[in-house]
C-alpha cells in the first residue's frame, strides 16, 4: 500500500495515493474534507481508537489557512485552549507556527483574555500533515467523493437511513465505513465571486466538490439547507507597502503558548515579527460606492456575518467612518501582507484603486484578489448534540457545514465530532458537552438549539458561565473528563492535569488554613490597601482576592506557600478571584445540566401531542425539535408550563410504551 | 471544601445520565430526575412566603411561609413561640415598626413532616386587603425571605419526596394556570406608566450591558473609543438613582399601613358630624341645630370595605368672631390640606333654587372650603339633607351637576333617613381602593413585592458594577447581567442574542 507514513517534517506533497489500494479495506470512521474540522476529527476519532480514513481533494491543501493567517482571540482563543485539553492539534500547531503571540485583553478580566497569534501558513500546514501522519490508526487518501452510501436504518434506533461508506468520483469506487464524517466547508455548492464574474468551487486555485452529495443531503436525506457567504481580503506584495504611514504594532515580548502542555513556543522572542495598522479613507468610500453596480457579492440577498464584513458592507452600513485595516505578516519568510478588514467582491482593478486609498499602500500591489465565496449548510437543528444528522445513523457533521465561521470554530467541531464518530463506531454511547463546562459545548448547545441565520462566531458574551468558562482552568475543566470518560487524552496530558489539579487544591487548602486579622496582614504583607476593618478576620484565599496581593507575595510572607505552588502563581490569583462568582453560580449551572441531560424523543408529533401546549408552542417545537428538555427551555417563546407538560407527557409514554422505545447511541 | 473537587461532583452527573443512554432515550432514572430538574429550578436557600388562600375577599386569610427562615420569621412578627402543629392566638407585628398589623393564629410546622419538607409556617389572618398587605410586607422585609414564584410550594414539596409521580401530574396544570393568570396579571400591571418605567429601564440596562460586552469581546480588533466606559459609568449611575428612587416611593403602601386621612368638611350646619356619626354608627360627635358645635377636630378610625381610614370632623368653616371657633376653623382647614380625601358636606336647601345656577355655585364654595386647588381633584360633594327638597328638585340638581363638567362626584344623601348611604359607601370605597392599590385585584401587593424583590436585587447588582469595573471588567459585567435578569423577571428575559444585536447596531464590527 502507497500511504506512507510520514516524520515531521517531510512535507506531503510527494505523497501520493492509488484510491484503489484501500477499496478492500473497512473503516470506522470516514471524514471528508482536510481542513480544521476535518483535521481535528481525523484526529480525534483516531484518539478514541477508530480505525480512520481522511478523503481530501489535495493533500497539499490539508491544514491550509484559507483566509487569515492568526489564530485565537477574545473567545476564540478559549475554544483553541479547549481543544487543546481535550488533546487535540490545533492549540501545538498554534504553538509551532505562531510568529507574533499576544494575549489580548489583558486590562480587562482574566476570564477574557484571549491568546492571540498570527501564523506562518507553511509552518501551519507542515505541523498539521505531520501530526496527521504520525497518528496511530490514521490513512490519509487524495480524492474527491461523489456520495455517500446509505441504507436503511438499525431498527429501534432513531433516523430514517443509516450510512455505510462513501463513493468515490471518477469511478473510484466505494469504500466502506461505519461512521462519516463531512467538513466540507464552502464547497458544499460552493460559488466563487469576484465583480460580477461567478465560478463554482469552494476555495479560489480549488476544484469544486461533487455535486452529488449536495444532491443527496437535500434531495434524499430531505435535510433544510440554507445558504450562507463570506469573503476574503487579497493578498499584498510586501515590499509595495511603504510601513513608515503605517503604527508598528509589537508582539507581546514573551510568547505565551496556547498549548497546557507546552512551556515555550517554537518561535523565539526575538523572531516575533509585527503588524501593522492603518485606516480607510474617505477615497475607499468613494471606490466602493462607484463599483458597486460592478459587485454582484454585494448585490445578493445571502446573510454575510455581521463581524466579519466586507470592507463594501462596512462602508455602506457605516458610511462615513474611518475603519481598522490591520497588516499581518503570512509567514516568517513570506513576501504576503494579509490586510485584515479589507475583505472585498469588487472587480479586480477595482481592488487595486481601493487599496491605493489607504495610507501606506499608495503604491501596494496585489499578489491575489480578494473574493467571496457563497455555499449551502445545513440547517443545524437536525443534529444531536454529538453533531450526528438526527434522521441518518452515521453520519456527522463539523465545521462551515453547519454554518459556523473561523478555523477554531471549525475545529471545536471536528474534535467533538470526531470522539462521537469514533465511539459510535466503536459501539460506544456518544457524549455531550454542557453548555455549563465549556465554550465547545456553548457552541454546540447554540447551533443545535437555535440554528443560525448568519455565520456563527463565537464570542464571550454567548457563555452564561463565563467566569468559570476560562482559558486558564479548560485543562481542569476537560482533560480529565476527556481521559477518563471520552478516552481521547492521552495518558501523559491526563497525569499533568491531575498534577495541576491536586497542587492548586493543595494551595488553596494552605491559603484558606491561614486565617489573620486584616492588621495582622498588613503587618505581614506590607502596604497593602485592604479595605475590611482592623479587626476582621480573613483567609489566604479572601486576601488574594485584593487587587494589589500577588500570591508570591502570600508566599514570601508564608514559606509553606512557596516551593511547589510558585509556578502556578498566576493560576491561583485567578482561582481565588473568581471563586465566590462561582460558587453564586453553581445551582443555576446544575439545574441546566439536569435539563440537558433529559433527552426528549426525535417522533414527538408536537402538532398533535395530546397534552395542553399553545399552537404557537407546538409549531416552535415542531420546527425545531429539540433534542434535550434543556435546548427545548431555551427556545424563545417556550413557557415553563409548557416545559412541564413535555416533560410529563414524556414520562407517561415511557412507562406504558416501554418494550417499544430504545436507546438513543 | 475544595472549588475543584465540587466542580467534579457536577461533571459526575452527567455521567451517570450518559450511561442510561444506553437503554432509554429519555435519560432519568426514574423520580429522582424528574426531582433533580424541578427542584433545581428554585433556590432552596431562599424562604419562600405567599398568599396561600384563594384570591378576592375572605373572611380568614393564610400566608404561608417554607425554608430556613421560616422560624425566624415567625419570632420576627409574633412573641412566645408556639408549639408544633398547634394553632395559638398571636399578635403580628411589623418587625421593624413594631406596629400592629393583626391577631391571628399561627402555627408552626417544623421540617421535615411538613407539605414542603421543609420548616414552614402558617399565619391565619383576617381577610382584609390592608392585613394581607401589611403582613406580606412584612414578611418581605425580612432577610432571607422572597415571594414564591407560582407553583413553588408544591415544587418544593415534590422535591423532598412529599408527593409521588401521579401527583406531579397534576403540576403542569397548576403551573400553567398560575403562569397564565401572572401573565394576564403582568400584562394588567404593564399596560400603564409602570409598565413603560420598567421597559425603559430594561432597554437601558440592556443598552449598558451591549456596550460592555462590546468593549470585551471587540475593544481589541476594532475601533470601540475608549470614552464608551465612562458613558456606561453615567448611563448605570442614573439608572441606580431612577430605581432607588422608585423603591423609595411607598407612599401607597403607607396609606394601606396607616390608614386614609378622610376629612369632613363644609360650612357650618350642614351635617357634617351627623355624617360622621352615621359612618361610625355611634355618636362619636355632637350633634345639635345650633351651628359651630363642632369646634375641634373629632378623629375616628374605620374600616370602610377593608380599607383603613382615619375619619375626621372638622369645625364648619365661617367667619368668626368666637376666638375659640377661630382656632376651630383654622385647625379645620389645616387637616383639610393634608387628608388624602375630602367629603365635602353641602346643605341641599342652601343651594340657589334655580338648578342651573348650581354648579357654578358648588365650584365657588369648593373653592372657598378647599382652598388649595390640588385638593378639589380628592373630594367628593356629599348634598345633604336630600329629605328635605322634593325628589323632582333633587333630580334636576343632579341632572345639572351631570351636564357640568369642573364638579367632582356627587352624592344625594340624608342623613336623617339614611336614603343614599349605600351609593356614597360604594363611591368611597372605589376612591379608597384607587388611593392605596387595591391589594386582591390580580393581588398587586403580591405581585409589587414581588417587583420589589426583583427591583432591589436589580439594584444590587448594579453596586456590583461600580464596585468591580476598575478590578476585573468581567465580574463588573457579571452584574450588569445579574441586574438585568433580575429586571428581566419583571419585563421579559433578554437573551444573549439581543444583547449582540444591539453591539453590531451601534458598532461597525469587522476584521
Amino acid at each position: 500500500m502507497l500511504v506512507r507514513r510520514l516524520r515531521f517534517p517531510k512535507t506531503l506533497s510527494t505523497c501520493s495515493i492509488q484510491a484503489s489500494d484501500v477499496h478492500t479495506q473497512h473503516y470506522d470512521v470516514i471524514v471528508v474534507g482536510g481542513g480544521h474540522a476535518g483535521t481535528e476529527a481525523v484526529a480525534a476519532a483516531s484518539r478514541v481508537g477508530a480505525k480512520t480514513l481522511l478523503i481530501t481533494q489535495k493533500i497539499q491543501t490539508i491544514g491550509a489557512l484559507s483566509c487569515n493567517p492568526s489564530l485565537g482571540g477574545v473567545g476564540k482563543g478559549h475554544l483553541v485552549k479547549e481543544i487543546d485539553a481535550l488533546d487535540g492539534v490545533m492549540g501545538r500547531a498554534g504553538d509551532w507556527a505562531g510568529i507574533h503571540f499576544s494575549i489580548l485583553n489583558r486590562s480587562k478580566g482574566p476570564a477574557v483574555w484571549g491568546p492571540r497569534t498570527q501564523l506562518d501558513r507553511q509552518r501551519y500546514k507542515d505541523f498539521i500533515q505531520s501530526e496527521l501522519l504520525s497518528t496511530p490508526r490514521v490513512t490519509i487518501l487524495e480524492g474527491s467523493v461523489q456520495d455517500i452510501l446509505l441504507t436503511t436504518a438499525d431498527p429501534g434506533k432513531p433516523g430514517r437511513h443509516k450510512v455505510y461508506g462513501i463513493r468515490l468520483a471518477h469511478g473510484g469506487g466505494e469504500i466502506h465505513s461505519r461512521s462519516v464524517v463531512l467538513t466540507t466547508g464552502t464547497f458544499l455548492s460552493g460559488a466563487l465571486f469576484i465583480g460580477q464574474n461567478t465560478s463554482p468551487g469552494g476555495r479560489i486555485g480549488d476544484l469544486p466538490s461533487c455535486a452529488g452529495l449536495s444532491h443527496t443531503l437535500k434531495e434524499v436525506l430531505g435535510l433544510k439547507v440554507g445558504r450562507l457567504r463570506t469573503g476574503t481580503p487579497p493578498r499584498i506584495i510586501k515590499d509595495t507597502i511603504d510601513f513608515s504611514l503605517t503604527l508598528i504594532h509589537l508582539p507581546d515580548p514573551n510568547p505565551t503558548p496556547f498549548s497546557f502542555i507546552n512551556t515555550h513556543t517554537h518561535c523565539t522572542p526575538e523572531e516575533q515579527l509585527p503588524c501593522y495598522l492603518t485606516y480607510t479613507t474617505p477615497g475607499v468610500e468613494r471606490v466602493v460606492k462607484e463599483s458597486s453596480h460592478l459587485n454582484s457579492h454585494i448585490q445578493e440577498d445571502t446573510k454575510g456575518p455581521r463581524y466579519c464584513p466586507s470592507i463594501e458592507s462596512k462602508v455602506l452600513r457605516f458610511p462615513g467612518r474611518q475603519h481598522q485595516v490591520w497588516l499581518e505578516p503570512e509567514g516568517l519568510t513570506s513576501d504576503l501582507m494579509y490586510p485584515q478588514g479589507l475583505s472585498m467582491t469588487m472587480p479586480h482593478e477595482k481592488q487595486l484603486c481601493l487599496i491605493r486609498e489607504i495610507p501606506g499602500l499608495q503604491r501596494a500591489k496585489i499578489c491575489t484578489p480578494g473574493y467571496g465565496v457563497q455555499y449551502d449548510f445545513v440547517c443545524p437543528t437536525q443534529l444531536f448534540p454529538w453533531l450526528q444528522v438526527k434522521s441518518t445513523q452515521g453520519l456527522f457533521l463539523a465545521g462551515q457545514i453547519n454554518g459556523t465561521t473561523g478555523y477554531e470554530e471549525a475545529a471545536a467541531q471536528g474534535l467533538w465530532a470526531g470522539v462521537n464518530a469514533g465511539r459510535t463506531s466503536l459501539s460506544m454511547p456518544p457524549v455531550s458537552l454542557s453548555r455549563t463546562q465549556s465554550y465547545i459545548g456553548v457552541l454546540i448547545d447554540d447551533l443545535i438549539g437555535r440554528g443560525v441565520t448568519e455565520p456563527y462566531r463565537m464570542f464571550t458574551s454567548r457563555a452564561e458561565f463565563r467566569t468559570f468558562l476560562r482559558p486558564d482552568n479548560a485543562d481542569l475543566r476537560l482533560t480529565l473528563r476527556g481521559f477518563e470518560e471520552l478516552g481521547c487524552v492521552s495518558e501523559q496530558r491526563y497525569n499533568e492535569a491531575l498534577r495541576v489539579q491536586m497542587s492548586l487544591n493543595d494551595a488553596l487548602s494552605a491559603l484558606e488554613s491561614i486565617h489573620l486579622s486584616a492588621a495582622r496582614w498588613k503587618d505581614k504583607l506590607g502596604d497593602v490597601n485592604i479595605s475590611e476593618t482592623k479587626s476582621s478576620i480573613l483567609n489566604g484565599v479572601e486576601m488574594l482576592q485584593y487587587k494589589d496581593v500577588s500570591f508570591q507575595m502570600l508566599a514570601s510572607a508564608f514559606p509553606e506557600l512557596s516551593g511547589p505552588y510558585l509556578e502556578f502563581s498566576e493560576r491561583l490569583k485567578v482561582e481565588a478571584m473568581y471563586r465566590p462568582h462561582c460558587e453564586k453560580q453553581r445551582r443555576e449551572m446544575e439545574r441546566m445540566q439536569a435539563e440537558e441531560s433529559l433527552y426528549l424523543p426525535q417522533d414527538i408529533d408536537y402538532l398533535t401531542l395530546p397534552v395542553s401546549l399553545s399552537q404557537e408552542v407546538r409549531e416552535i417545537l415542531d420546527s425545531v425539535r429539540p433534542s434535550t428538555l434543556g435546548a427545548a427551555a431555551r427556545l424563545p417563546g417556550i413557557t415553563p408550563a409548557a416545559i412541564i407538560h413535555l416533560f410529563n407527557y414524556v414520562h407517561r409514554t415511557k412507562h406504558r410504551n416501554h418494550s417499544k422505545i430504545v436507546g438513543v447511541s | 471544601m475544595h472549588f475543584f473537587s465540587s466542580w467534579r461532583r457536577s461533571a459526575a452527573v452527567i455521567k451517570v445520565s450518559l450511561t442510561h443512554s444506553k437503554h432509554d432515550w429519555f435519560v432519568f432514572g426514574r423520580s429522582l430526575s424528574v426531582r433533580r430538574l424541578l427542584c433545581s429550578v428554585g433556590s432552596e436557600d431562599d424562604t419562600i412566603f405567599a398568599l396561600s388562600s384563594g384570591q378576592g375577599r375572605c373572611g380568614v386569610a393564610v400566608v404561608r411561609v417554607s425554608g430556613p427562615a421560616s422560624a425566624h420569621a415567625v419570632r420576627s412578627l409574633t412573641r412566645g413561640f408556639p408549639a408544633a402543629r398547634t394553632a395559638s392566638l398571636r399578635s403580628i407585628t411589623h418587625p421593624q415598626t413594631k406596629e400592629l398589623l393583626d391577631r391571628g393564629l399561627v402555627l408552626w410546622f417544623p421540617g421535615p413532616g411538613s407539605f414542603t419538607g421543609e420548616d414552614s409556617a402558617e399565619f391565619h389572618i383576617h381577610g382584609g386587603p390592608a392585613v394581607i398587605s401589611g403582613v406580606l410586607q412584612a414578611l418581605g422585609s425580612l432577610p432571607g425571605l422572597r415571594p414564591a414564584e407560582a407553583g413553588e410550594f408544591t415544587r418544593r414539596a415534590f422535591c423532598a419526596g412529599k408527593l409521588d409521580l401521579t401527583e406531579v401530574e397534576g403540576l403542569g396544570d397548576l403551573i400553567h394556570a398560575e403562569t397564565e393568570a401572572q401573565r394576564r396579571q403582568a400584562l394588567r400591571q404593564m399596560a400603564g406608566d409602570l409598565g413603560r418605567i420598567y421597559q425603559d429601564w430594561s432597554v437601558r440596562l440592556k443598552r449598558c450591558l451591549a456596550h460592555v460586552e462590546a468593549f470585551i469581546d471587540f475593544s481589541e480588533d476594532e475601533l470601540i473609543e475608549d470614552g464608551i466606559l465612562n458613558d456606561v459609568d453615567a448611563a448605570v449611575r442614573q439608572l441606580q438613582t431612577d430605581m432607588e428612587n422608585h423603591l423609595s416611593d411607598q407612599r401607597r403602601g403607607e396609606r394601606l399601613r396607616s390608614g386614609v386621612h378622610v376629612v369632613i368638611a363644609g360650612s357650618t350646619n350642614a351635617g357634617k358630624s351627623s355624617l360622621l356619626n352615621m359612618l361610625t354608627q355611634r355618636p362619636a360627635a355632637i350633634v345639635s341645630a345650633t351651628a359651630g358645635t363642632t369646634r375641634d377636630v373629632v378623629e375616628v378610625p374605620l374600616d370602610i370595605g377593608g380599607y383603613p381610614v382615619l375619619l375626621s370632623d372638622t369645625a364648619g368653616l365661617r367667619d368668626t368672631t368666637d376666638s375659640v371657633e377661630q382656632e376651630g376653623v383654622r385647625r379645620a382647614r389645616q387637616r383639610v390640606e393634608q387628608a388624602d380625601l375630602s367629603l365635602v358636606v353641602v346643605d341641599l336647601t342652601q343651594l340657589p333654587s334655580e338648578p342651573q345656577l348650581v354648579p357654578v355655585f358648588l365650584r365657588g364654595h369648593l373653592k372657598n372650603i378647599l382652598e388649595q386647588s390640588s385638593h378639589r381633584q380628592e373630594c367628593i360633594l356629599i348634598l345633604n339633607k336630600s329629605d328635605l327638597i322634593s325628589a323632582e328638585h333633587n333630580r334636576s340638581i343632579q341632572a345639572s351637576l351631570e351636564q357640568s363638567a369642573d364638579v367632582p362626584p356627587a352624592c344625594f344623601l340624608s342623613c336623617q333617613t339614611r336614603d343614599g348611604l349605600e351609593d356614597l359607601l360604594t363611591l368611597l370605597q372605589n376612591r379608597l381602593k384607587t388611593l392605596c392599590g387595591d391589594p386582591l385585584i390580580g393581588s398587586p401587593s403580591l405581585t409589587q413585592t414581588r417587583h420589589r424583590t426583583h427591583l432591589q436585587k436589580s439594584v444590587e447588582a448594579l453596586h456590583q458594577y461600580h464596585q468591580y469595573k476598575d478590578v476585573d471588567l468581567v465580574l463588573a459585567a457579571e452584574g450588569l447581567r445579574l441586574g438585568l435578569s433580575s429586571l428581566g423577571r419583571i419585563t421579559g428575559r433578554v437573551s444573549p442574542e439581543e444583547i449582540l444585536d444591539t453591539i453590531f447596531k451601534d458598532f461597525c464590527i469587522g476584521k
